[in-house]
């Protein structure tokens, strides 16, 4: 357990670093906004006055330096700002939209899961057959379309054509659920309502599959490659050579050794499912960060701009905190091993 | 399997249960921006909608017709600039807090001190309570339009936020919280989602029945996602921001048209400052070269409605000074062509850069058809997306604003004077209504004349010299006269949309969601 | 080279990314002389004849002032490949130079890089792009710009994975022995080796980079209108679903296709230049 413990304390050591430089990074593109971030913080219908109180108060005609001492100080206090776009705290809003997207974001990677890995275990089984060709179409396609066309593809198919789901919102207005967590399949449970716990999964579908689907690709394709080179192993073609059932190597033998690669996808596919929720939020209207960040983009709206892209980077971090000491748990070689960040 | 199962199961029944049984009407409607709960910050169209209906103000609009009718206050007088009111002494805040007159004080000052939405209107007031029931307020200067004013002046209550609040003005509480004495009350508010206001049963006036119980203002969607909800009876009213083609689908499905008029329109407004423009002559060239006729025929929505009418000059019809609806504005090529010949800059120099505000794609299509017609003429001309936030920030200096900038601009109070004296008096320029930069001393002597004179036949003379001044230096190309169109369902009846009898005459105010009907159906 | 692409040709998948592949660049680089309404790129109106349906006169329909959609893609195909080879070309280059620094000289130096790498992959690559366009201003060049910087520190890693490896292979310490500079070991001798991978993340990158790129057009945050562009006509044809489905689906295809087209290409060349995943 020591080397596990040592394992966690070098990753948690590595991310502060890199928290350290991706706060830099933020704070950087923050300050390379053409005009005045005091005027388009304020909005149209300021006055000289207003603009002038609120420079001083962001310390704007501090040296860069000192901006960026202040920026940590207050992110440090849990103080990310007010939201041009809501006029609420930024970590208010942060609160309120974050359960949204994790939600959509865990299903959509449940999905991935779920079906990337057993196509590619197809795939592998079949290799060089048909099946193993129509994996590799499928996949290839997946990855092929931006999240936002595959979400509005289904949308027009399953929402639109054929009216089997909701097109947009988190739960049925029918229900008054009370928000403890925010995670709307969680609350309706913690209620005790199976209905509305049935209208938030119906709902949350549509979104994580348009979500998910570059993803079951990605996983497809890597849990193939990694299993045809364990089944090139020469204890499989023993295995193969003393009669045993196909299903039963696929299981037993191929499937484990493959396990490890496709965790480290899911932890990069995070990423790029991160990324991909500002494409399907919008897409879905659906009420969470990713929404939160476009809407504050497009106003320039710093402070939120600045606190949703820390947050989103310091999820990232943890699921990938979370993936590392997965990996390392299932493989004690790397366990023991201190694993680099490369 | 069996997990399988309980799941279908759930989701059946959530489907059977969402065609309703209740008794409870529910009212669904949407904005594309989001609603601002605080009423001291409330200036577009969501933030009015919320201040209308969970706060009130003292006076209301008349409704068919001109003039405003006794609210909060059951009466006033006026002596110079001095206004004086009685307030009701039967009215309840939501809280069980009775209104008084340091209410109406409390919310002037608040309104002052945070500066922000439409506070200019009641900048240089001065508010004292009498008594309980008797409040004054002093203007620095003679305002003709003042009474208008006071449907931008909602009553807050003091005693409420004081005790939620460890701030003077509240802010924080009344971001999410409502504290007024309006017939609905917030049950809650999330910026991304929706604001859901129940019907409130201790109302000084009579609600009836059929009004909505619960009204959900939702945010954000989209036009295809509103279409679809309302052909599937899950929604009823769409913001007047859904592009033409969408609400005639919904047109042709059965949806019924609400439309609201006569306090605004669309201007392209030319920065006067900015070579070519700073010659009238140029101005006026592009004025007659613009194709209005086509323009109108791009917000039609059928045979019946449509999203503004043909403008005739520098006023909406209906207001002071209008000209009339025979003197519709046309293209015409031979006086654009004569205008040109005086213009001192060669037309393929000009590069006229042409704006359009990104959160209303609908003038994306202005832009491109003004640049057709600008190219009959030889004339050049580029178009750029600016999104609000950044059109409001390159305003502010002459120099950066764009030759030519897409704008919808409506009278906050009904009154001419919140239309027409921000755009073009010289003391207001580069605010997001005036990127012309005008400066003109009798367009500035009209819009005074208009403010002060205190009869209605001296403000329609100030105002029609207005209008004619206007037209003859050509600081705006105006489009046309706004009429906004909701598509809505048939389960709700909104008399003060449909029926001109009923209309208020002030944007925003038709969503007084305790006159609207729920049918039942 | 050739006996590649014959290997590459005697797959039919291959083939037929190929084969897209080929056709795209060629319908972009021609658009001005293929596209039935070559001004229909710009700002053209025509609203007797908008938002009309596909038909035999306009292949794909017109939009909704009356624009020729299927003119509008070939052109918008012009913006996209231009965006994925300006891209490239700077990312590569800069990434593998950092990669090979790292990943060869090691040292304090690897450490500084690779962190700096690190902070960079740290942000989903699409929201640091998405942010960058949200305070800079949404042109081609600025779009150019935001996705370069999210693309380089993928080719930096790539690369100084292999060169790390092959920093302690017998012909790079031979190469040491003789007393090679640093410069042309680094160049002549561990370049070439990463040279496979490098070539076909590139072939597997262009559809990538076009799938962020109409992403960030998708959000209003990259090219702007009246350029065609293929993200910004799925947003804009997006609000008159489901009625006028062509101003939407036809757009997204060609995303669709172009990108499949890359991404069976890329992945045909990994399997003859034995590039592993």
């Amino acid at each position: 357990m020591s080397g596990f413990l040592r394992l966690l304390l070098n990753r948690l050591g590595i991310s502060l670093i890199v928290l350290v430089g991706v706060s830099m990074l933020i704070f950087a593109i923050a300050r390379i906004i053409p005009g005045d971030p005091a005027r388009i913080a304020l909005g149209p219908n300021a006055n000289a006055e207003q603009i002038a109180k609120l420079r001083a108060e962001m310390h704007l005609d501090a040296s860069l330096p000192v901006q960026y001492g202040h920026f940590v100080v207050d992110v440090l206090r849990g103080d990310l700002g007010t939201s041009l776009y809501t006029n609420r705290p930024v970590t208010q809003d942060i609160a309120q939209f974050l359960p949204a997207t994790l939600e959509l974001v865990f299903l959509a990677g449940f999905i991935m899961v779920a079906v990337g890995l057993p196509l590619g275990i197809l795939a592998a089984h079949y290799r060089g057959r048909w099946q193993d060709h129509l994996v590799r179409v499928i996949a290839l396609l997946t990855v092929s379309a931006p999240a936002f066309v595959w979400a509005v593809i289904l949308m027009l198919l399953f929402a639109f054509y054929l009216p089997l789901f909701p097109i947009a919102g988190r739960i049925s207005d029918i229900y008054d659920i009370e928000r403890t967590t925010g995670f709307l399949t969680i609350d309706t449970l913690l209620a005790g309502n199976w209905t509305a716990f049935g209208s938030a999964v119906h709902h949350l579908i549509l979104p994580a599959i348009a979500l998910s689907l570059s993803g079951i690709g990605q996983a497809a394709r890597l849990t193939r490659a990694n299993m045809v080179e364990t089944y090139d192993k020469p204890y499989i073609e023993m295995a193969q050579a003393y009669g045993f059932f196909p299903s039963r190597i696929a299981r037993s033998y191929a499937f484990k050794p493959s396990l490890i690669p496709s965790l480290t996808i899911i932890g990069l596919d995070f990423a790029a499912m991160l990324g991909n929720a500002f494409l399907v939020e919008a897409v879905f209207a659906w009420p969470g960060l990713s929404r939160y960040g476009v809407a504050v983009i497009l106003r320039k709206d710093l402070n939120a701009i600045m606190g949703t892209v820390l947050i989103i980077a310091i999820t990232f971090l943890i699921v990938n905190i979370i993936v590392d000491l997965m990996i390392a748990f299932l493989n004690p070689r790397i366990r023991y091993s201190t694993r680099g960040t490369s | 399997m069996m997990k399988n199962t309980a799941l279908i199961t759930a989701l059946c029944a959530a489907t059977a249960l969402a065609s309703p049984a209740f008794a409870e009407t529910v009212l669904r409607l949407d904005e594309v921006a989001v609603g601002e709960l605080d009423p001291a910050k409330a200036s577009d169209y969501a933030d009015s909608i919320l201040m209308f209906n969970v706060y009130d103000t003292l006076v209301l609009p008349a409704q068919g017709g001109p003039g405003h009718t006794p609210h909060l206050a059951a009466s006033w007088d006026v002596d110079g600039a001095t206004y004086t009111f009685t307030l009701r002494d039967d009215v309840m805040f939501q809280s069980g807090n009775k209104m008084t007159a340091a209410d109406v004080v409390y919310s002037v000052e608040r309104m002052q001190a945070l500066g922000a939405g439409l506070s200019y209107l009641f900048a240089g007031v001065t508010a004292e309570a009498v008594d309980d029931t008797t409040v004054t307020l002093t203007l620095e200067t003679p305002y003709a339009p003042f009474i208008a004013s006071l449907v931008r002046l909602p009553i807050v209550d003091m005693t409420l936020v004081k005790a939620n609040s460890d701030s003077e003005w509240g802010e924080d509480f009344l971001s999410g919280n409502g504290a007024g004495t309006g017939a609905y009350s917030v049950t809650s508010h999330n910026p991304q989602e929706e604001t859901v206001m129940a019907k409130s049963d201790s109302y000084f006036l009579d609600v009836a029945d059929v009004a909505p119980d619960t009204v959900r203002l939702r945010y954000g969607l989209e036009p295809a996602t509103v279409r679809t909800l309302i052909a599937q009876g899950e929604h009823d009213i769409a913001s007047q921001w859904l592009p033409p083609e969408v609400v005639q689908a919904l047109a042709n499905d059965g949806a019924q048209l609400l439309t609201e008029s006569g306090t605004g329109g669309f201007y392209f407004k030319m920065n006067t400052q900015k070579p070519p423009l700073d010659n009238v002559n140029c101005r006026l060239a592009l004025s007659a070269v613009f194709d209005y006729g086509t323009a109108i025929q791009m917000i039609a929505i059928n045979d019946e409605v449509s999203g503004g009418s043909p403008s005739t000059g520098a006023i909406p019809v209906g207001m002071f000074g209008a000209n009339g609806s025979d003197m519709v504005q046309t293209q015409d090529l031979d006086a654009a062509k004569a205008y040109l010949a005086d213009c001192p800059y060669d037309p393929a120099e000009m590069n006229l850069e042409i704006s359009w505000i990104a959160e209303v794609p609908l003038e994306e299509r202005f832009a491109l058809l003004m640049q057709s017609n600008f190219n009959e003429m030889g004339i050049s001309s580029s178009i750029t997306k600016l999104p609000w936030a950044l059109f409001a920030e390159q305003v502010s200096t002459a120099e950066t604003t764009p030759h030519i900038s897409q704008l919808f601009v409506n009278a906050v109070t009904g009154d001419p004077d919140t239309l027409l004296y921000g755009m073009y008096h010289s003391s207001t320029p580069g605010t997001w209504q005036s990127p012309e930069y005008l400066n003109d001393a009798e367009v500035d002597a009209a819009l005074d004349a208009g403010r002060s004179a205190t009869s209605d036949a001296d403000r329609e003379a100030a105002y029609s010299a207005l209008n004619a001044r206007l037209m003859a230096i050509a600081p705006t190309i105006y489009g046309f006269d706004r009429q906004s169109v909701f598509a809505a369902s048939n389960r709700v009846n909104v008399p003060a949309l449909s029926d001109p009898a009923m209309a208020f005459g002030l944007d925003g105010m038709g969503f007084s969601f305790r006159l609207m009907e729920m049918t039942g159906e | 080279m050739i006996r590649t692409l014959r290997i590459l040709a005697a797959n039919p998948l291959s083939l037929l990314g190929l084969t897209l592949v080929i056709l795209i660049t060629l319908a972009a680089i021609f658009a001005p002389w293929i596209a039935p309404f070559p001004t229909h790129n710009g700002a053209v109106v025509d609203f007797l004849n908008n938002n009309r349906p596909p038909s035999s006169h306009n292949w794909m329909g017109t939009d909704l002032v009356g624009r020729d959609i299927f003119s509008r893609i070939l052109f918008a195909y012009q913006i996209s490949l231009t965006l994925g080879v300006v891209v490239l070309a700077i990312a590569v280059p800069i990434g593998t130079m950092i990669g090979l620094l790292a990943g060869y000289i090691g040292g304090w130096l690897e450490m500084v890089l690779m962190r700096i790498v690190d902070v960079f992959l740290s942000i989903p690559p699409l929201v640091l792009a998405i942010a960058m366009m949200g305070v800079l201003e949404p042109t081609l060049t600025n779009a150019m710009l935001a996705v370069t910087a999210m693309w380089w520190p993928w080719y930096a890693r790539l690369v100084y994975s292999i060169a790390r490896g092959e920093r302690e292979e017998g012909y790079v310490l031979a190469a040491e022995v003789i007393g090679a500079g640093a410069g042309h070991i680094a160049f002549r001798e561990i370049l070439p080796n990463c040279l496979p991978a490098i070539i076909t993340k590139m072939t597997l990158d262009m559809g990538f980079v076009i799938i962020i790129a109409s992403s960030l057009s998708f959000l209003g945050l990259g090219v702007q209108p009246p350029t065609a562009d293929l993200g910004s006509m799925v947003a804009e044809g997006a609000r008159y679903l489901p009625d006028s489905w062509w101003l939407t689906v036809f757009p997204g295809l060609a995303i669709l296709v172009a990108v499949f087209g890359f991404n069976l290409l890329g992945d045909g060349l990994r399997d003859v230049l034995g590039v592993d995943e």
